[in-house]
């Protein structure tokens, strides 16, 4: 019976300590930083006319290793900033927790790449969908807004697939808005209210 | 079995409300009063409740600032908490193991 408890208890201990150890490193300039390259880049593609399958999937998949290695140079900065380690147990839970779904999304623009670039129209809700779910799994170990901005990617995914009709035209558009507009608004929503709201 | 780690348990820290408050912040240097809220889904009197008691006790040290112009109050465990956690999960792996050790021997019998 003592027994019980005592190792319910060390359970209870042990799963608060994992999940206070949320991640929190520099979210608001990696959004920041990922939404004005988002927006950027959409400018960029609809001068430029980039609307051919092959042309826009390796296109956006550039500007995607773009903003990961922006997002790597400012975690790394603000861990070196800290004096702590970059590769930190909560770093290392959220690129795991992000890492299958990008894959996949990796998966499907290297395929419209090469393969199937008439099928290119399909991937901005397709990114988009499975961009949600790496931001919903990655939320689990980051702050509860998180979860939120991964359905809310989920659901306009969802919704472009129903709604939008098989053509790339204002597919730019769609992702400029949808990636670097949302990543931008939640960035200076956080730069507003990180560490802020509180009771006592 | 042996009844005495059990009875050695701190009863500040061995409560419902409090053990979880305890660790949250004994894996943080530090946590808002919101954070612990949103995270341990207390209300806000309960919350402040246990913090008090935790406080009143040398376990739990509280600040208040300001950020961004509101208040800001975060909360974290003093070095005497920090101990007083550590023993109680010393105690809670003993009576584990004692547990278990009685166990294995009844089924030895």
């Amino acid at each position: 019976m003592q027994t019980n408890w005592a190792s319910e208890n060390l359970q209870v201990i042990r799963t608060l300590m994992e999940r206070s150890a949320v991640y929190r490193r520099a979210l608001a300039p990696v959004m920041g930083a990922i939404g004005v390259t988002g927006l950027a880049a959409a400018v960029l593609a609809t001068l430029v006319g980039l609307d051919k399958g092959g042309t826009f999937a390796g296109y956006w998949m550039a500007v995607a290793i773009i903003c990961l290695a922006e997002a790597f140079l400012l975690v790394r900065r603000q861990a070196l900033k800290d004096n702590e380690p970059f590769w930190s147990p909560p770093t290392r839970r959220v690129a795991q927790a992000l890492w299958p779904a990008l894959f996949c999304g990796m998966a499907a623009g290297l395929a419209c790449l090469g393969l199937h670039p008439n099928g290119a129209w399909l991937l901005p809700p397709v990114w988009m969908a499975l961009y949600g779910c790496a931001l919903h799994a990655a939320g689990y170990f980051m702050p509860r807004g998180f979860k939120l901005f991964g359905w809310g990617f989920i659901l306009a995914g969802c919704a472009w697939t129903l709604a939008a009709p098989p053509v790339l035209a204002n597919a730019n558009w769609a992702m400029g808005v949808f990636f670097g507009g949302a990543h931008a608004a939640y960035g200076l929503y956080l730069f507003f209210t990180e560490k802020r709201g509180n009771a006592t | 079995m042996n009844p005495k780690p059990f009875l050695q348990l701190d009863r500040v820290i061995h409560e419902k409300g409090r053990l979880p408050i305890m660790s949250l912040l004994a894996a943080s240097p530090e946590l808002s009063f919101t954070d612990l809220r949103d995270t341990l889904k207390m209300t806000d009197g309960n919350l402040s409740m246990h913090i008090k008691t935790l406080q009143e006790s040398g376990f739990v040290a509280v600040a208040k600032s300001f950020h961004h112009q509101r208040p800001l109050t975060t909360c974290s465990l003093t070095p005497a908490g920090r101990k007083a956690f550590a023993e109680y999960i010393d105690l809670l792996e003993q009576i584990v193991k004692q547990a278990k050790e009685t166990q294995q021997t009844l089924q030895k019998k």
